[in-house]
Order: structure tokens, then C-alpha cells, then sequence
């Protein structure tokens, strides 16, 4: 059956969209462009497309992707226009291409993603002050946090491991974070815990406001 | 809006703050003569899955002078926010503040979101009382269900609609127009608003009590003023507006499917349900209509489900036809069909197992009472035989869990009623385990609730059980419901102490709500939130006595609280139901043709709108 992966857009009031109300929107959508979605058998079918690694609610996605089948191929800019014409505000495909029936999920292959952090400070910083603080965290030979998943227990990790680059360059009291950190099944760490080190360990004097995040893009291994 | 930005990383499930949703309306806000907001007095996924809204805010929408927006309770986390920053109660279309709108226009689903109401009008940061709103504030108005009795609400709400209200908001803002949109004269539009049929103008009114404190007049003050108000009721509901292009909510909500009314109006006639009186007579719409309706729905939101809704669908004429047709059209599309609610026999099974692709693993039934004794007091005409049909039918079909819903405190209740509740659950279990269900799979849910008497019912006369006695009868449930594979559930008795003191309150409540709101009660109907204690201390300061709003037995010639208020059923008729009741004795549907003689349809000229006459009183 025909596979196509889908990179879009999440961005505006759509950020604050949920994962999984995310899916709902999205198959809604599907079924009003009228696509000819390929449904998964048993009790509950419901059409086959996977997302890749969710997004945190409030982030806002460049470059996120699903995968989709359908039963019949359709040319790709159909399949962009349609849903394009279905989808709420904050939310737009960007590209669609073919991928062979036998290309690994989504969320197997994703590893990496790139995020951009959009930070305000109490005070203004120079750029050496900013160089200091991130060379700081990224000597450290391991990063050890608790972190809180929904209703469940805490855990601690150690991070540094899934943080694989860190830059940034700053204006007066404005920031700009560009770090690159581990995404999916196997290990995750999200901006705002490398936000939050930044400003308990290494003294970066974040103000009391939340910053603008972005996810720039989701890669594979390597 | 950078504030709201920054709020809604703050709180939970910020999806229901932000709008956007497919479907939803956005007007040119200076090009639109009358701006309307809606507010639904509970949190988003409540609200987002009641058809009145979704039917209001296509009718309001449809009118190219008139727009309107949606507001819903912001949750504890956010109301918290939003005190803390200044940010005033917004719409959801163009985070407006509420108070710029020319309408404000509350539904009363639940007695229990009554103090959410004054909340919300001083988070948008409007003054709670009518007399205290002048020019520059919006005009207050509220409908729905609770509107049947107001009182409580009548220093708040500067008019009740009584009734349906898709017909009446077009005369209330065509009169609204007329009288020079905002710059009118309140008192003015008021007592013109008064004259139109189902509009209630509290402060129209004068309530006068006797030295005991009951009430000895509701009377009108003005002349044009009508003494009692009669509610209004949509003639021809298959031609009425129904939004076949609804808000599809961006946030998963109670009822996450396409809703479908099927028809208006209950015929059973039993004595405890307010619903049942207030939505009479019975309108079906045609099988055509709802095809199309149906598809058109499936078109423009892409949801895999349609629901079809009224109070008792299986009683629609022609259901089976109906259900087959729909089935036929929207399998090939991949989309189920559900049904709210059951009746209590095997028909209704077959439908259910034909409908319902998606077997969810309970099916619901709501014997109401253990005994047939009790349920002919009650007129909820199902038998023993009708419920074990039924679940052997369930069983058959493969649902392994039935939940049974009961009230407790029903009117002439005795311990061997009681005893009926835990005999019938057993029944339906030893039925499930004859026909094989696997041990750990079965199970029997016994869901009750406590009597709340309500206006304009058989039952309206009758007091409530006093909340120790409601406790002692929870507890012996609970021990006769021991045992594997059942299930008791129960309410908090303060939590349905509270609802028939509003439910049948007069407007001395104001204070009361006013203090409960003060000391901070919020969504009352949520067991996290609500505080008893509160509640308490606002009667005392008010200097009220709840017991005499829940507790007391009213005689048939005393005054009402809510007698000005006209449902279109005869007080003759609900006497004679009542004086039945205590004799046992059920009344037929009036679907058989067989008219109990109500009163409603010389009334309001109206006729019940069936696409069949049934022969027989069709079991359950």
C-alpha cells in the first residue's frame, strides 16, 4: 500500500494542541480531505499514520512529520492540497513525498531533535559571559536531574549524554538558544531542562517568563 | 495577547483557553450590529459537548447583523492566573473580554454551576447583581433546563428565557435593535422583552411571604407583564435550524462525536423527571432529514462517530428503518453509529449490538427502582422480565459489564426496595455467569443517585430524604452489594442536599449564592471542589435555613416558588400523577394514543409530531 511521509507545521494557538489530541485533529482532517486511508483491522479500526517523536504542548514545530497509508496513491501535491484546505489554524503540511512500504516507523528511526530557545534575562549579558555559561554545562562530564513525567514518580538521569550540541548568541537581555538533544523511545531531554541548568548551575539570569521554544527539526541516527 | 501566551504554559490543558477550533465563526467585529458571548458555566470539554450550544451559536451566526463568541469556566488553575495578572474572562473566537459584548447569555444545565455563573461575571468584571449594571455593561440573560425554576438566579439575570430558545433569541435581538442596540434603555428593552412569549423579567415581579416565611404572591409590577410565563416550544423540529457544520472541539471533551437530534421530547411520563415535562410534547424529525443531516455533519467534521440524541431514542417511530438506513449510509464511510441511552428491554439490545460497531465494554440501564412497586410509583413501566431480557440480550451479544442506575430516596421508598436494588444486581449477575461470561470479565455496576425533587413534575410536592437517612440507606446498599463482580456507586448526600435546596429555592438563595461564591465555592458539581463546609457558612451568614427548601412537603394549593413559571402541563394533571403515585397506579405513554390529558397541547396548540402512532404500549 502506498506510503507517504509528511512534514508540517505546528505553530500559533495550534501549539497548544496536546499528542494525542494532535492525532484526533489530524485523522479528522484526513477524513473530511476525503484521502483514501488505508484502516487498521479489528474492533476499533481506525486509519493508519503515525507521528513521529510528540511535542511538548506550548513548543512549536518547524519540521514535525507523520506517516501515512492509503489505499490508492495520489500525486503529492494533491495529498498537500487536500489536507492543507482541512487543516485548523497553526497547522500546515509543507511537504509530502513517497517512501518505500518497507521504510523503518517514524518513531524507531527518530533520535535527534533541534530545538531553538528564545530566552528573555533580568539583565543584559555579553556574549563572552554567554560563551562561558554553555562551555560550563557542556564540560561537565554528566548532568544529573529529577524529572517528572505526568502523574508518575519522579526519576533522576543524567542528561549530558543526550545533549549533542549547544550554542547561542545573545542581544542586550535577549538570548537565542540553539541546542540539539536527544529525542525518542531510548532517551529524551527536553530544552527546558537544559534551560534550567543553565540558570541554576551556570548563573544564566533567565528572567521569570516563558520562553519561546521551538522545535527546528527531528533527524535519525548519525 | 502576550499575557494569555504566558498563561497558557501555566495550566492545564491550555487547549481550552486558545479557540480555533474547524468550524468555528469569526465576524468582523465593527461591521456586526449585536455581539453575543455564550458562556457555558463549566470547563470546555463540559460545555463543548451540549448541542445547545453548538445549536445557539449556529442560529445566532446565521444572522449577518448578529454574531456570537464562546466562554467557558476557566479552570481553578487559570482563574488563578488570571486574577493574579488582571486578565478579564475572554471568548474563545477573538479573546475578547466578555464585557464588551452586548449580550451575555448564560445556560443553566445544573443547579450545581450556579456559583461558576457569579464567578464568571466577576472575572469579566461585570457587577454581579442587575441592579447594580448600567449602561456600558452587558445585558445578562440565561436559558436552559434550570430556568424552570429562576428564582434563585433573579437578582443576578436581568431576564430568563423559559423553553427552547432557538425562535425566541431572534425576537430578543430583533427587539434589541430595534430599541437602538447598545445605547438602549434597559428599563425600556426590559419590560418590552417582558411582552414576548417565554421571557421572564425578574425584576418585573414582586415576591411577598407570609409571617412564616412561605411565599404568598409572585405577582407581576407592571402592566404587559404577563402573571405566569409559558415557556416556548420549536414547532416543526425537522425544519428547524440544526447545525450540521459544528464545532469540532480541539480538545478531547466528554461527548467526542457528531451529535444528531433525532427528536424533541420524552412520552413516558415518569414522575421524577423534569426533562420529561419540560421538553413536551414529542417532536420526531423525518428519516430523510436526519440522513441528510447525518452526512452533511460526516462532511464537514470528519468525525468517525454520530450519536443520535434525544431522551429516549429507541422510542423514535421508526427507529429500525432509520438506524438501517444510517447504518447503510455510513458504514462504506467508515464512521459508527452510538445511542445514548437504553431503554430497558431486548429491542433496544438488538439495536445497540446492530449500532454499536465499537463495543465499549458496559452497557447501561436505569431500572431507577428495585421493585415493581416502586417503579409504578415512579411510572417507569420496566419489569423484572424486561431487564433480564434485556441483559441476557447483552450478555448474548458479548458485553460482559452492565451498569444499573438507581436513585435512592424515591417518594414512598421502603427497606425492601432497597433490598430490590441488590436482588435485581445479583439476578443479573447469576444471569451472567448461567450464560458463561468469564468470571474475571463479569461485572455489575450499581450506579445510584439520590432523589433531587424537581419543579413541574408529579413530584415537585414532595420533600427530599434527609441527608443522615440518604447515608444510613447508602450504607446498607453497600453491605448487601458485597461480593465479587459488583460494584456500588454512590453520591455525596450534602453534594444532592444542595441541588433540591437550589432546585427548589426561591429568591432569597441570592444572598446565599452570593456568600458561597464569596468564601470561594466554585464548580459545585465537581466532588474535588466542592466544599460543604462553605456552603454552610454562606447559610448562616445569609440567615437561612436550608432544611426548609429541601425538607419541606408542600400541600397541593400552596404557592410554588416557581408558579409564574409555566411548563404547559395543567397543575391538575401533575395532582392527579402524584395522588397515582401514592397509589401505585403507572399512566400509559402518550405515544400508544392514549393521552393522559397533560394539559400542554390545548395549551400551546401544539400536537405531539409523530411520524407513527404506536399500537401498543411497546414493553419498557
Amino acid at each position: 500500500m502506498p506510503r507517504y511521509r509528511i512534514e508540517f507545521r505546528k505553530e500559533g494557538m495550534a501549539r497548544f494542541i496536546s499528542h494525542l489530541d494532535l492525532v484526533r485533529t489530524l485523522e479528522r482532517a484526513m477524513r473530511r480531505a476525503g484521502l483514501p486511508l488505508a484502516f487498521s483491522r479489528g474492533f476499533n479500526p481506525h486509519p493508519r499514520f503515525s507521528l513521529g517523536a510528540p511535542l511538548p504542548v506550548g513548543v512549536k514545530g518547524e519540521r514535525e512529520y507523520l506517516d501515512l497509508e492509503l489505499v490508492t496513491a495520489l500525486p503529492e501535491d494533491e495529498i498537500k492540497g487536500r489536507l492543507n484546505e482541512q487543516l485548523p489554524g497553526g497547522l500546515e503540511v509543507t511537504r509530502v513525498w513517497s517512501i518505500p512500504g518497507d521504510a523503518p516507523a517514524l518513531m524507531a528511526t527518530l533520535e535527534k531533535a533541534t530545538y531553538r530557545v528564545d530566552l528573555r534575562l533580568v539583565r543584559a549579558i555579553t556574549p563572552e559571559d554567554l560563551r562561558k555559561i554553555i562551555d560550563g554545562l557542556l564540560a561537565l562530564p554528566e548532568i544529573i536531574i529529577t524529572r517528572r513525567s505526568g502523574d508518575k514518580k519522579e526519576k533522576t538521569l543524567d542528561i549530558r549524554p543526550g545533549i549533542h550540541a549547544l550554542s547561542g548568541r545573545v542581544e542586550g537581555d535577549r538570548v537565542t538558544l540553539e541546542m540539539c538533544l536527544a529525542v525518542g523511545s531510548r532517551a529524551t531531554v527536553r530544552p527546558e531542562e537544559v534551560v534550567q541548568v543553565l540558570a541554576e548551575r551556570f548563573g544564566l539570569p533567565v528572567a521569570d517568563e516563558q520562553p519561546g521554544v521551538s522545535r527546528t527539526g527531528l533527524y535519525c541516527g548519525g | 495577547m502576550f499575557e494569555l501566551e504566558q498563561v497558557l504554559h501555566r495550566v492545564q490543558k491550555p487547549a481550552r483557553y486558545v479557540g480555533g477550533e474547524w468550524n468555528v465563526v469569526r465576524k468582523d467585529w465593527d461591521k456586526t450590529d449585536v455581539k453575543v458571548a455564550f458562556a457555558f458555566p463549566d470547563v470546555y470539554e463540559v460545555g463543548m459537548s451540549h448541542l445547545g450550544l453548538q445549536i445557539l451559536y449556529h442560529v445566532v451566526n446565521s444572522r449577518e447583523d448578529a454574531l456570537l463568541e464562546r466562554t467557558f469556566a476557566p479552570w481553578v488553575d487559570m482563574e488563578g492566573e488570571m486574577r493574579r495578572r488582571g486578565l478579564p474572562l475572554f471568548t474563545l473566537e477573538s479573546h475578547r473580554p466578555v464585557k464588551d459584548f452586548d449580550i451575555l447569555a448564560f445556560t443553566l444545565q445544573y443547579e450545581m454551576t450556579f456559583t461558576n455563573i457569579l464567578n464568571m461575571l466577576d472575572l469579566a468584571g461585570i457587577p454581579l447583581r442587575s441592579e447594580q449594571r448600567g449602561p456600558g455593561h452587558p445585558l445578562v440573560i440565561a436559558g436552559g433546563p434550570c430556568a424552570f425554576n429562576p428564582e434563585p438566579l433573579a437578582d443576578f439575570i436581568d431576564l430568563f428565557v423559559i423553553g427552547e430558545g432557538e425562535e425566541v433569541i431572534h425576537e430578543l435581538l430583533d427587539l434589541y435593535l430595534e430599541l437602538g442596540g447598545h445605547r438602549l434603555d434597559r428599563q425600556r428593552f426590559l419590560h418590552r422583552a417582558a411582552a414576548i412569549a417565554g421571557v421572564y423579567v425578574p425584576s418585573l415581579y414582586r415576591v411577598e411571604y407570609h409571617a412564616d416565611g412561605t411565599i404568598s404572591a409572585i405577582e407581576p409590577v407592571a402592566s404587559g407583564v404577563p402573571a405566569r410565563v409559558v415557556k416556548r416550544v420549536v414547532r416543526n423540529l425537522d425544519r428547524a435550524p440544526f447545525p450540521v457544520k459544528p464545532l469540532v472541539p480541539s480538545l478531547g471533551v466528554v461527548h467526542d462525536r457528531g451529535m444528531l437530534e433525532v427528536q424533541r421530547g420524552c412520552t413516558r411520563g415518569c414522575r421524577f423527571c423534569q426533562a420529561g415535562v419540560i421538553y413536551r410534547p414529542v417532536r420526531e424529525k423525518s428519516p430523510a432529514t436526519l440522513l441528510q443531516q447525518a452526512d452533511e455533519i460526516i462532511r464537514h467534521t470528519g468525525y468517525d462517530e454520530i450519536s443520535l440524541v434525544s431522551l429516549s431514542t429507541a422510542d423514535y417511530s421508526r427507529i429500525q428503518e432509520m438506524v438501517r438506513s444510517l447504518l447503510d449510509r455510513l458504514e462504506g464511510m467508515g464512521v459508527s453509529v452510538s445511542l445514548p441511552s437504553l431503554r430497558v428491554d431486548a429491542f433496544s439490545v438488538a439495536l445497540a449490538r446492530e449500532v454499536q460497531r465499537v463495543r465499549r465494554a458496559s452497557l447501561t440501564f436505569a431500572p431507577e427502582a428495585g421493585t415493581q412497586r416502586l417503579r409504578d410509583v415512579i411510572n417507569k413501566g420496566v419489569t423484572e422480565e424486561n431487564l433480564m431480557e434485556a441483559v441476557s440480550a447483552a450478555f448474548a451479544a458479548g458485553w460482559t459489564a452492565i451498569k444499573l442506575y438507581f436513585m435512592i430516596g424515591l417518594p414512598t421508598e421502603r427497606e425492601e426496595d432497597l433490598h430490590g436494588i441488590a436482588g435485581l444486581a445479583r439476578q443479573v449477575l447469576a444471569r451472567g455467569k448461567e450464560m458463561g461470561v468469564p468470571g474475571n470479565r463479569l461485572r455489575v455496576t450499581v450506579s445510584t443517585s439520590s432523589f433531587v425533587p424537581k419543579s413541574h413534575t408529579p413530584f415537585q410536592w414532595e420533600p427530599q430524604v434527609e441527608m443522615e437517612e440518604l447515608r444510613r440507606r447508602q450504607r446498607t446498599l453497600r453491605g448487601l452489594l458485597r461480593g465479587k463482580g459488583l460494584v456500588f456507586h454512590w453520591h455525596e448526600v450534602e453534594a444532592s442536599f444542595l441541588e433540591a435546596v437550589l432546585a427548589r429555592g426561591d429568591r432569597r438563595l441570592g444572598r446565599v449564592l452570593e456568600e458561597a461564591w464569596r468564601l470561594g465555592c466554585r464548580f459545585d458539581g465537581w466532588s474535588e471542589c466542592f466544599d460543604f463546609e462553605k456552603w454552610q457558612e454562606a447559610f448562616r451568614l445569609a440567615g437561612i435555613n436550608p432544611a426548609r427548601y429541601a425538607y419541606r412537603r408542600y400541600a397541593y394549593d400552596d404557592l410554588l416558588p416557581w408558579d409564574h413559571i409555566d411548563a404547559g402541563v395543567r397543575r391538575k394533571y401533575l395532582v392527579l400523577e402524584h395522588k397515582r403515585a401514592m397509589e401505585g397506579k403507572a399512566t400509559p405513554d402518550c405515544r400508544t394514543g392514549v393521552c393522559p390529558g397533560c394539559g400542554l397541547c390545548p395549551t400551546l396548540e401544539i400536537e405531539p409530531e409523530l411520524l407513527e402512532r404506536v399500537k401498543e404500549n411497546a414493553s419498557g
